[in-house]
């Protein structure tokens, strides 16, 4: 870079402007690019124009008065709440976890209220009958190709694929698993424990996104409730007492299941970036 | 905020643009004070009114203000005062095009009268020798054009509000100043 600088005389004619006794056409023009290219000349029109030009030192002045009040406060220019939480939760969740959280609710309210499904020793709490699939129908939810308007955008950005298949099901879980705590804790029904539906509704969100990771999340959720209340909810409701599946010896394999689920999750990772993974 | 913070005089002009597309107000006073002494006796040399030229200095670092954050940086090969000069320009047709009558076209600078010092002749390598003379031997009203499309960066468009002429003397007139210089230089 030159460190060539404009003269004086150059400066002060161009700070006079037109009134005065003119530069040439190709003073004005190197005049006029060295300007924008250098800070110190820059300054030192700044400082011509004090001295040489009054007028345009004024005008300086009342563009700033003028501007001042126009500045305002600065706007907000991001929105960091937004972004953050439309990172974790589509708006075509909300209808769903809130249809989930409600029968959760309902099934609390007809075991406080008739203590449960069947009788006397045998009796199976409603929640616990409930509570391993509920968070699945949010799974399914977040993944939905008919349910949510965005999914094709969603699907095309570059953060599509497991990690958000993750941060959406976490999401449907921080909402569901404590209203499911609330209610079982509530209920109270005997011989119940956390990890008898706990453990089941973990096992069946990984079982979900393990199988949806081959047929698109939503039929996978459609096939694992059906399986859920042919082989555990029929059974009891005909034999009016809890299956083998929700007793505590049924623990063990769950946590299997769930093992499985979240290995095939893993191994199978890159499945759930291309589309017909939200089906 | 930064681990070296320095005062904000230190700091060079894409620093500044920068931080005003974050909201600092420090940054944006500093930016105007530095800046608009130049913008102003440029715009003034465009443009005779001093009225047209206040507001289209204010219509400016509003936009600056308010825009900071599409200034694309140095990484596009592009300064942060040229830019400002670039919006000014823009904003200075706008003005042209507004009013509907045409300010004053800068009247043509006067033949030089008397040779310049040799020394005020070397100046920042930007224009100089054979160039220097082929733009002042320059017709006048081929050298406004030239002046507006190649120093100021505008349009053929621009060029034809800014100096109240139809667009096609305006190709003609550039072309015509491109031939005069290239017969000069040669």
């Amino acid at each position: 870079m030159s460190v060539e600088h404009a003269s004086t005389r150059i400066i002060d004619c161009y700070a006079r402007g037109l009134d005065g006794t003119d530069l040439t056409a190709d003073e004005v023009w190197a005049v006029e690019a060295h300007l924008e290219a250098c800070r110190v000349c820059r300054e030192r029109l700044a400082a011509a124009v004090a001295v040489h030009a009054p007028g345009v030192a004024a005008l300086v002045g009342n563009v700033w008065a003028g501007l001042e009040p126009r500045l305002g406060a600065p706007v907000a220019r991001r929105r960091y709440r937004s972004v953050r939480l439309s990172s974790w939760l589509t708006p075509a969740m909300v209808p769903w976890l809130g249809m989930v959280v409600s029968v959760a609710l309902l099934a609390l309210l007809l075991d406080l209220v008739g203590g449960g499904y069947g009788f006397g020793s045998g009796r199976v709490s409603l929640v616990l009958l409930l509570a391993p699939v509920l968070p699945v129908l949010g799974v399914a939810a977040s993944w939905s190709q008919g349910l949510d308007p965005a999914y094709e955008l969603t699907a095309s950005v570059p953060r599509a694929g497991l990690q958000l298949v993750l941060r959406r099901t976490a999401s449907v879980l921080a909402v569901v698993v404590p209203a499911l705590l609330v209610g079982g804790w509530a209920t109270g029904v005997p011989g119940v424990t956390a990890a008898q539906w706990l453990l089941p509704c973990l096992a069946f969100t990984s079982t979900t996104l393990a199988l949806g990771g081959v047929v698109g999340v939503t039929r996978a959720a459609v096939a694992v409730v059906v399986v859920w209340a042919g082989v555990v909810v029929a059974p009891t409701v005909v034999a009016s007492r809890a299956t083998f599946a929700l007793q505590t010896g049924g623990l063990a394999v769950w946590g299997l299941v769930l093992t499985l689920g979240i290995g095939v999750v893993i191994a199978r990772r890159g499945a759930y970036s291309v589309l017909g993974a939200h089906r | 905020m930064r681990s070296v913070r320095k005062a904000p005089d230190e700091w060079d002009e894409e620093r500044l643009v920068r931080l005003v597309a974050k909201g600092d107000r420090a940054a944006f006073d500093e930016l105007y004070r530095r800046t608009a002494p130049w913008m102003a006796v440029r715009l003034r040399r465009r443009c005779a009114d001093e009225q047209i030229v206040a507001e289209v200095m204010q219509e400016t670092y509003l936009a600056v203000w308010r825009a900071a954050g599409a200034f694309a940086g140095a990484s596009v090969g592009g300064t942060a005062v040229g830019w400002l000069w670039t919006i000014a320009a823009r904003r200075l047709v706008d003005a042209f095009r507004r009013r509907a009558h045409h300010a004053e076209p800068p009247p043509a600078a006067a033949p030089a009268d008397a040779a310049p010092a040799a020394e005020e002749e070397a100046l920042a390598a930007t224009v100089g020798g054979d160039v220097g003379d082929a733009l002042r031997h320059l017709a006048p009203e081929l050298r406004q054009v030239l002046q507006a499309l190649v120093l100021d960066g505008l349009s053929v468009r621009e060029t034809s509000v800014l100096l109240g002429l139809p667009e096609g003397t305006v190709k003609t007139r550039a072309r015509r100043a491109r031939i005069a210089m290239r017969r000069a230089l040669t």
